[in-house]
C-alpha cells in the first residue's frame, strides 16, 4: 500500500508565507493543516489537506535552544479541533532553503508526541508532520489504526503549475 | 532507447522528462479521443498510466480509434489493449494499469492519478468524473466533441476542452454542465446521427489537452494561471477561448468546497426531541 499527500496550490503557499513570517523570539514558525482521507483501505490512500490555521504568536516558549517551542494551549487548540471535526491534523513548519528537509532531533522526538494526543482525538483520521522547505518537504503519516508512521510515496501541489515533491 | 529520444523536447525544461516519467496520468475513455491522448502521452514519455474502457473495437470505431486495425475489429479486442499496445510500444518499461470496465467500476486505482484525461460521453459521465476528481484533488480535463444538424443548414460541429481544477471554477461553474442539459440526457449527445465521430477534431482536442497538461506539469509557458476552457469550432477550424470566461464569478466554487474532499463521511445524530424520546 502507499499513500500520497495533495494539497491545493492555494494552501500550499499560504503555508510558505505564513511560516516565512518572522517571530519576536522563536527561530521558525509552526502551524496545524486539517486533512481528510481518500481511498483509505485501498492500495494507494490519498491524504488531501484542507485547511491551514498558524500557532499565534503568544503560543511560543522562549527557547533557544530550538528552532520553535509551542505550549499546551497551541496544542490543546488541534486537538480540539482534531475532535470537532473528526478531521486529522498535521503538524507543519518550514526549514528555509531549497531542497528536501530533513526532521531536526528535536522534530522527530517531539512532535510525534503531538501527534499520539491527536490520534486520540480523531482516530478515524490520519494525523502527521510535514516540513516544508522553499522547494520541497518531507512528511510522515499515521494512518488510522497503524502502529507506525509512513513516508508518502507523493507529494502533490494541486494548481498552477501543479508540482510533485518527493 | 537513446538518449536523444526527447531531446527535441528539451525546451519544456530539464526537469521535464523526470516529471513526465514521475506523474500518473489517467485516461477514462479509449475512443476517439482517448486513444489520441495516450499516443500522445506515450510519445512524449509518461511512464504510469491508469486507463479505463469497457469496450472492445468495433468496425465502426475504425474510422478514428488510433491504433486499432482491421484485425483488432475482427477479433473484438479490447480498447484497453490497443491501447496498452500503443504505450508499451512507445515505453516498454511503463506501468499501464489497465481496466476493461467504467472507471466507476473500479475507482480505486484511480486514486493514483496526479492528473486525468476525462474522454467520456455524456453529461452524466462528465459530472461524476469530475466529482470524483474534486473529492480527491486531481485535475481533471474534459475532452469531448459533437455535431449537431440544424434544419437543412449544414452540420455544425463543435467541442471543447476544459480544466476542471480543484479549487477553481467546475464545469458548473463555467455553464457546461447544468441541469438542464443532464436532464436531457436520454436525447443523444449529439443531434446528428448515430454519435456522430470523426479523427480529426478528436485529434485537435486531444492534443489541446495534452499541450495544457504538459503546460501543466512543466509550467514551460510559465503563463497559465487560470481557469481553461476551449471552445472548438469544427465549421471554422478554430479554438479559442469559451466567452463564458468572461463571465466567471470570483467566487470560489460553491459546488465542490474544499471541505468536502475525501471520502464521504457518514455522521449520525438525533435531535434533542428523538434523544429525549429514547431516553
Amino acid at each position: 500500500m502507499t499513500t500520497g499527500i495533495r494539497l491545493t496550490r492555494t494552501l500550499y503557499e499560504h503555508m510558505l508565507g505564513d511560516l516565512r513570517r518572522p517571530h519576536e523570539h522563536a527561530y521558525e514558525r509552526v502551524g496545524f493543516v486539517s486533512a481528510k482521507v481518500a481511498n483509505i483501505s485501498g492500495e494507494h490512500a490519498l491524504v488531501l489537506l484542507t485547511e491551514y490555521w498558524p500557532v499565534l504568536d503568544g503560543q511560543y516558549i522562549p527557547d533557544p535552544y530550538s528552532g520553535a517551542r509551542i505550549n499546551s494551549a497551541a496544542i490543546r487548540e488541534a486537538m480540539q479541533r482534531a475532535l470537532d471535526t473528526s478531521d486529522g491534523i498535521f503538524h507543519v513548519h518550514m526549514h528555509e532553503g531549497r531542497g528536501k528537509p530533513g526532521f531536526s532531533t528535536m522534530d522527530a522526538e517531539e512532535t510525534p508526541r503531538i501527534v499520539a494526543g491527536l490520534r486520540i482525538a480523531a482516530p478515524e483520521a490520519a494525523h502527521g508532520m510535514l516540513l516544508l522547505s522553499g522547494n520541497h518537504c518531507t512528511a510522515c503519516v499515521w494512518l488510522p489504526g497503524a502502529e507506525e508512521p509512513v513516508t508518502p510515496a507523493k507529494v502533490s501541489v494541486v494548481g498552477y503549475p501543479i508540482a510533485l515533491l518527493v | 532507447m537513446s538518449d536523444e529520444r526527447f531531446s527535441r523536447q528539451s525546451f519544456l525544461g530539464e526537469d521535464s522528462q523526470p516529471i513526465f516519467e514521475r506523474a500518473v496520468v489517467a485516461v477514462a475513455g479509449l475512443g476517439g479521443g482517448g486513444s489520441h491522448v495516450v499516443q500522445q502521452l506515450a510519445h512524449i514519455g509518461f511512464l504510469n498510466y491508469v486507463i479505463y474502457d469497457p469496450d472492445v473495437v468495433e468496425d465502426s470505431n475504425l474510422n478514428r480509434l488510433i491504433g486499432a486495425t482491421e484485425q483488432d475489429a475482427a477479433g473484438a479486442v479490447p480498447k484497453i489493449d490497443v491501447a496498452r499496445r500503443i504505450i508499451t510500444g512507445l515505453r516498454p518499461r511503463a506501468r499501464v494499469d489497465a481496466f476493461r470496465c467504467r472507471w466507476q467500476e473500479n475507482v480505486g486505482p484511480l486514486h493514483r492519478a496526479d492528473l486525468i484525461f476525462g474522454c467520456v460521453d455524456g453529461f452524466s459521465e462528465r459530472r461524476e468524473l469530475e466529482a470524483f476528481a474534486r473529492r480527491s484533488l486531481a485535475p481533471l480535463l474534459d475532452v469531448g466533441m459533437d455535431v449537431h444538424r440544424v434544419g437543412d443548414e449544414p452540420p455544425r460541429m463543435g467541442g471543447q476542452v476544459i480544466l476542471s481544477m480543484p479549487g477553481g471554477p467546475c464545469m458548473f461553474c463555467m455553464g457546461f454542465l447544468n441541469e438542464r442539459n443532464l436532464a436531457r440526457e436520454g436525447e443523444r449527445y449529439g443531434a446528428a446521427g448515430g454519435r456522430p465521430q470523426v479523427v480529426w477534431p478528436n485529434a485537435i482536442l486531444a492534443s489541446t489537452a495534452v499541450g495544457i497538461a504538459i503546460d501543466l506539469l512543466t509550467d514551460w509557458t510559465r503563463s497559465l494561471r487560470e481557469t481553461v476552457y476551449m471552445s472548438y469550432d469544427g465549421n471554422k477550424s478554430t479554438v479559442q477561448p469559451h466567452i463564458r470566461l468572461q463571465y466567471l464569478s470570483e467566487v470560489a466554487c460553491p459546488h465542490y468546497p474544499l471541505s468536502m474532499v475525501g471520502d464521504p463521511v457518514m455522521r449520525w445524530s438525533l435531535s434533542t426531541e428523538a434523544e429525549a424520546s429514547i431516553r
